[in-house]
């Protein structure tokens, strides 16, 4: 059942597919046979190898004709699959291998026998006549067809046509099919075109080909291997015969070669290669580098310390010969460089750029061995030295100053204004003239002073009054009301006594304020109130210069205690440091300028008997008998003990405005009207150890503070610059002066702006008085 | 709330005052909200909970003790504190603010103030000591001193009877006998002994003695009786013609450099003084040294003392006010430092009644209620005056007096009470 379903299937299959896949078909086909011949024969021999190589070529010629029968042995085949049942297996693989193993059985029992028959029979003919067989047709290797049109197919061996055999019809053709079992094995030989019934071997050996296996179906792929030569290092020779003797006896030919190699070795004539390379490099050129590097200064021999030449600049774009076009010159450019002809060297270019098409068209430059020679001269005759040159920074001799943060405290924030407040004026003026007097300067406030606690302020203004304040609330405690303008005011720094100096228009008032100590205010008017009896005659040149007073009743009502009258205006009063002294300055005073008057003698000197230029300020050391008197361009220290000058600082400026000294008296601060300060340290030069230019304008006022290290300075541009200046015991160590802040509160009037400026006596707040009639107190 | 793309904080609010206290849950606010909008919160939760909350109140809150015056997470931040954890905020009713209610015209400036329950005394640059009633009428004007009345002081706040005091830059201090509710006050003691102008009065809380200061530096002790200053102290009394005693200080403490400037008496036997040398000193007044000593950086104007969280406040010549726990072992002795005047802070008073508001006064002529928790701004600023303020009380509780150089007294009512 199932092979009629496969034969169905085949027949369908061929209905369809071309004529190649059933060639295909076929080979498979018959290849499946051989297969299965080939598991039968197991006793073939040598000689049927033989047999089959020899059948190789008619069987390879019959191919051809075989593939132009192919469609006639298809419908042969198909006609047979009844009796045959291999040709269906080829349609389905999967029931390939059961139908294998039916038809080898079928096969075994058919063919096996025949084969054998067949060789045993045909073993002789076969052996010879293959080759004669071949040439029946002496034709040659030709293509058969060029016999298509004869009747016959080529010459026998006697020169007779050998006939083309009479083809059957189609009908003829059937019969056969139908009829001969052995049509599909029948084939047509091209040489004879005779049919040639194909054996069974020539069809297993034609599909052992196709199926490009070993022809031979004898031969045993698979035979035991056989090492005929080893590897192996046999115990015994291979061979029968010894080794031959020359084998190991040293050659006599070769040692005499040795000997005379060696010969000519030691002799020298022939080289070994080490020897040879060594003798080449030593005939070789020996090269050094002229200079180790490029830049370095060239190490050369023999000189020392040398100097190279100075490497001429390299070409510039000017040089080139087709120079950018900003390079050549213009007509003004040229006229300029041909002005330049008696002076070469003032030119910036030593010749006249040209722009050329191209480099050949370049000419020989015509200077050139004059320029060289003209180089080789400058380097011959120019002599050269080594110039050490320093390289220091700017910013490195900078000295590194402190931040300000780190010099805390010092007088930051503006804290208290010392001023009249005009809405009130004219509400009390209605109620109390008296009130007036308790309010602000009405003018510029020319002098300040603290007294020694820090609880009052007292201040001289051009509105001709003299103030106290407290210093904590910026009332204004008192006003005494003087005759003239108040140039300078100073407490004094006697605790024991409570004064003030007042300095306006050409008196100098000795006024007792009244604040304070009730005890020392009291004990001060009854100290001042006995006159000394003194038998010294003052000298006439004293009193025409000064005369002491005592004032009237409504002058002592106001405080007043002393009256000493100048002979000219006094712009300067100050204190001794004990109380006692205290020295006037009058600017116009020539010779008389400076005055030096004592309270408990009520005495009056004049120090000096020439005039050194104008006095502008004066000061007393704070502890030692000294003098600093400033003239315009001078401080002169004069020790008063000993009464001779010792010392004379140059301030280098025009004009000296003020000076304030350090407590500890070796330091010295210079204001000038030239807008610089001088910081003057006493015991290191007479030149100033530093000078600040930290106003804009002229500097009118400096102070120390007592306590802290801190200095400010007041100027007319309104600015108050408080600074740190801290001074060392070690002499060794230099002042440290930081600028610290500046403070610009007060109100400009009349190109006039600070007047003075006073630190607080114990805490770090400082006081500005300006010519806008305030005061103000900054603190930290 | 509805914001949400903004984070969230997890809040508790908490109350010390039951009558308003809330749900205790935690509750998620978003991080921005302010004050104004948990007020907000805090009413409409009490009126969740409470039918008879009919009136929404308002009120302050504290996070981390601290008054909350900018948005809560910058709050936080300020402080480091995490948004992760839940905030306890706390909530108080707000101080009211006080109100404006007089002005007592003098004639020059005032610089000494005291009240009681019905007068207040003025000390006055004009020489004069002054009795208002807090009405606003004035009682009487005494001119007995020869300079500036720099300090008045009842002898006790609770019995004008007993009289009052004044110090003066004419060295000075005077006790003066007064009859409450008449014009008669006279001066019965003259304190003698001081060598420089008195700035700083101070009366015991047992009102028996009496500590004054100045710019000679020295701290000196007083009796306050008239009568039994007797054979036991030193002193000797000179009786002049008027009856007036002259009395002697019983003791003089020397330790300052500068001038005192601020006396508080922290108990019968302890006193506190500020100096313008920058320290703060402890005394014992029994033994008659110095028992405790704080170094500032300024120099301190003025100073008060509360009873209640005993702590020392202490004004000094820069823009701040600084609080001292003299007690405190750790850390620095400065707890806070209120910032908000501009120029100097003359004078600073605690509250007798609350620990933590007190009012201050400074030359920029402000006058600043503050709370302790919130060191950065003040409650409120009390304005009136025109010149700078030089002094300022809230001895009565219900009036913050304040007096200043525009020559008058303001009284501003706390409404608080």
């Amino acid at each position: 059942m199932g092979n009629k379903q496969e034969i169905k299937h085949v027949k369908r299959k061929n209905q369809e597919e071309t004529n190649s896949t059933e060639k295909e078909a076929e080979s498979t086909e018959d290849e499946e046979l051989l297969n299965v011949i080939n598991g039968e024969d197991e006793d073939s021999s040598d000689d049927d190898e033989l047999e089959i190589s020899g059948s190789e070529n008619e069987e390879s010629d019959e191919e051809d004709e075989e593939s132009e029968d192919n469609e006639e042995v298809e419908s042969e085949e198909e006609s047979e699959n009844t009796d045959d049942d291999q040709e269906s297996e080829e349609s389905d693989n999967e029931e390939n291998s059961e139908v294998k193993a039916e038809n080898s059985k079928n096969l075994g029992d058919s063919a096996g026998a025949n084969i054998n028959e067949k060789v045993a029979n045909n073993e002789y003919e076969d052996f010879d006549s293959s080759d004669e067989e071949d040439i029946r047709n002496t034709v040659g290797n030709i293509p058969m067809n060029w016999y298509n049109e004869y009747k016959h197919l080529g010459y026998d061996w006697d020169g007779n046509q050998i006939l083309k055999p009479e083809t059957g019809d189609n009908l003829d053709a059937f019969l056969k099919r139908m009829e001969d079992p052995d049509f599909w094995r029948t084939v047509k030989d091209p040489q004879t075109g005779q049919d040639v019934v194909l054996s069974d071997e020539d069809i297993n050996l034609i599909k052992r080909i196709t199926a490009q296996k070993i022809p031979d179906e004898t031969f045993d792929e698979y035979a035991p291997w056989i090492e005929w030569f080893t590897s192996e290092v046999e115990q015994m020779p291979l061979r029968k015969f010894p080794e031959h003797k020359r084998s190991f006896l040293p050659s006599k030919h070769e040692a005499r070669k040795v000997s005379k190699l060696v010969h000519a070795l030691k002799m020298g004539w022939i080289k070994t290669r080490a020897e040879a390379a060594k003798l080449r490099a030593k005939k070789e050129p020996q090269f050094y580098m002229l200079w180790q590097t490029d830049d370095q200064a060239e190490d050369m021999r023999r000189i020392y310390k040398h100097i190279s030449a100075p490497k001429r600049i390299l070409p510039g774009h000017a040089e080139s010969y087709n120079p950018p076009p900003e390079y050549l010159f213009d007509e003004k450019e040229l006229k300029q460089w041909n002005k330049l002809k008696s002076a070469p060297w003032k030119r910036k270019l030593h010749f006249v750029p040209q722009k050329f098409d191209s480099l050949r068209k370049v000419p020989a430059y015509p200077r050139f061995i004059k320029e060289r020679f003209l180089r080789c001269l400058d380097l011959y005759l120019c002599p050269r030295a080594i110039k050490m040159k320093l390289n220091i920074e700017p910013e490195s001799l900078v000295p590194k100053l402190p931040s300000p943060k780190d010099l805390q405290p010092f007088p930051t924030i503006l804290a208290i204004e010392y001023k009249g407040e005009k809405c009130q004026i004219f509400f009390f003026l209605l109620q109390k003239i008296n009130w007036f007097y308790n309010l602000g300067h009405t003018d510029m406030v020319r002098s300040i002073s603290i007294d020694k606690t820090g609880q009052y302020l007292l201040s001289g203004s051009d509105d001709c009054t003299i103030k106290i304040w407290e210093v904590n609330t910026g009332r204004c405690l008192k006003t005494i009301k003087t005759n003239s303008v108040v140039r300078s005011v100073e407490w004094c720094p006697n605790a024991a006594l409570s004064l003030v100096l007042v300095a306006t228009g050409q008196e100098v008032l000795l006024i007792n304020p009244n604040v304070g100590d009730y005890l020392v205010n009291s004990k001060t008017d009854t100290v001042l109130q006995d006159v000394p009896k003194s038998d010294v005659v003052t000298p006439e040149r004293v009193r025409a210069t000064v005369q002491w007073i005592e004032p009237d009743e409504e002058q002592y009502k106001n405080g007043v205690r002393l009256i000493l009258k100048h002979f000219k205006d006094v712009c300067q009063v100050t204190w001794h440091a004990k109380g006692d002294y205290f020295a006037t300055v009058m600017p116009d005073g020539q010779n008389r300028s400076v005055l030096i008057s004592q309270i408990s003698r009520r005495r009056s000197q004049l120090p000096f008997t020439k005039s050194k230029g104008l006095v502008q300020c004066v000061l007393f050391h704070p502890t030692k008998p000294f003098l600093f008197v400033a003239t315009q361009r001078h401080v002169r220290i004069y020790d008063l003990v000993k009464q001779a000058l010792m010392k004379k600082l140059l301030t280098n400026s025009k004009w000296i405005s003020c000076m304030a000294i350090h407590p500890l008296g070796d330091n010295l601060v210079v204001g000038t009207y030239d807008r610089k300060m001088l910081w003057f340290d006493l015991d290191l030069s007479t030149k100033p150890y530093q000078t600040l230019r930290l106003h804009g304008t002229a500097v009118r006022g400096v102070a120390f503070h007592k306590h802290y290290p801190l200095f400010a300075s007041g100027s007319d541009d309104r600015s108050l610059i408080v600074s740190h200046g801290m001074v060392y015991n070690d002499l060794l160590q230099n002042p440290l002066i930081v600028p610290l802040k500046r403070l610009q509160n007060h109100e400009g009037f009349n190109d006039f702006g600070i007047f003075d400026v006073v630190f607080h006596p114990l805490q770090p707040w400082v006081f500005s008085s300006g010519a806008d009639a305030t005061i103000k107190l900054y603190n930290n | 709330m509805q914001n949400s793309n903004e984070g969230h904080l997890q809040i508790r609010l908490i109350t010390k005052q039951q009558i308003y206290a809330v749900p205790d849950v935690p509750l998620s606010v978003p991080q921005t909200i302010d004050g104004n909008s948990l007020n907000d919160l805090v009413n409409q939760l009490l009126k969740e909970s409470n039918s008879d909350h009919l009136k929404p109140k308002n009120f302050d809150f504290l996070a981390i003790g601290e008054l909350l015056r900018v948005p809560l997470i910058e709050h936080l931040a300020e402080r480091n504190i995490s948004t992760e954890t839940t905030v306890e905020i706390e909530y108080v009713e707000k101080t009211p603010a006080p109100e404006p209610k007089d002005s007592l015209l003098h004639d020059d400036w005032v610089c000494g103030i005291e009240a009681t329950e019905k007068w207040i005394l003025t000390g006055c640059y004009d020489n004069s000591v002054n009795i208002w009633s807090t009405h606003g009428k004035m009682v009487a004007s005494l001119k007995e001193h020869k300079n500036i009345v720099k300090a008045v002081s009842w002898i006790d706040k609770s019995d004008p009877n007993r009289g009052f005091i004044s110090v003066s830059h004419d060295l000075i201090g005077i006790i003066w006998s007064y009859e409450d509710g008449t014009d008669s006050a006279a001066p019965k003691a003259l304190l003698r002994g001081h060598e420089r102008g008195i700035d700083s009065l101070g009366v015991s809380p047992n009102t028996a003695r009496l500590a004054t200061g100045g710019w000679d530096t020295n701290l000196k002790l007083w009796s306050t009786s008239l009568d039994d200053d007797g054979s036991e102290h030193v002193h000797k009394k000179i009786r002049s013609t008027n009856n007036i005693v002259t009395k002697t200080p019983l003791h003089t403490l020397k330790g300052h450099k500068e001038a005192i400037t601020g006396i508080n008496w922290i108990d019968n036997y302890a006193v506190s003084t500020v100096s313008m040398d920058h320290t703060i000193k402890f005394w014992d007044a029994e033994l008659c040294g110095i028992k405790n000593e704080i170094v500032g950086q300024k120099a301190y104007l003025s100073s008060s003392w509360s009873s209640i969280n005993n702590t020392l406040l202490a004004s000094s010549a820069d823009r701040h006010i600084r609080l001292y726990d003299p007690r405190s072992s750790e850390g620095s002795l400065c707890k806070v430092t209120f910032t908000s005047h501009s120029l100097w802070v003359s004078s600073v008073a605690w509250s007798n009644y609350d620990t933590n508001l007190f009012i201050s006064g400074g030359y920029d002529s402000s006058v600043k209620m503050w709370d302790v928790r919130s060191s950065k701004a003040p409650l409120y600023n009390l304005q009136g005056h025109e010149g700078q303020v030089l002094k300022v009380d809230w001895s009565n509780k219900k009036y913050m007096v304040s007096g200043g150089s525009d020559n008058s007294v303001h009284i501003f009512k706390n409404k608080h009470v």
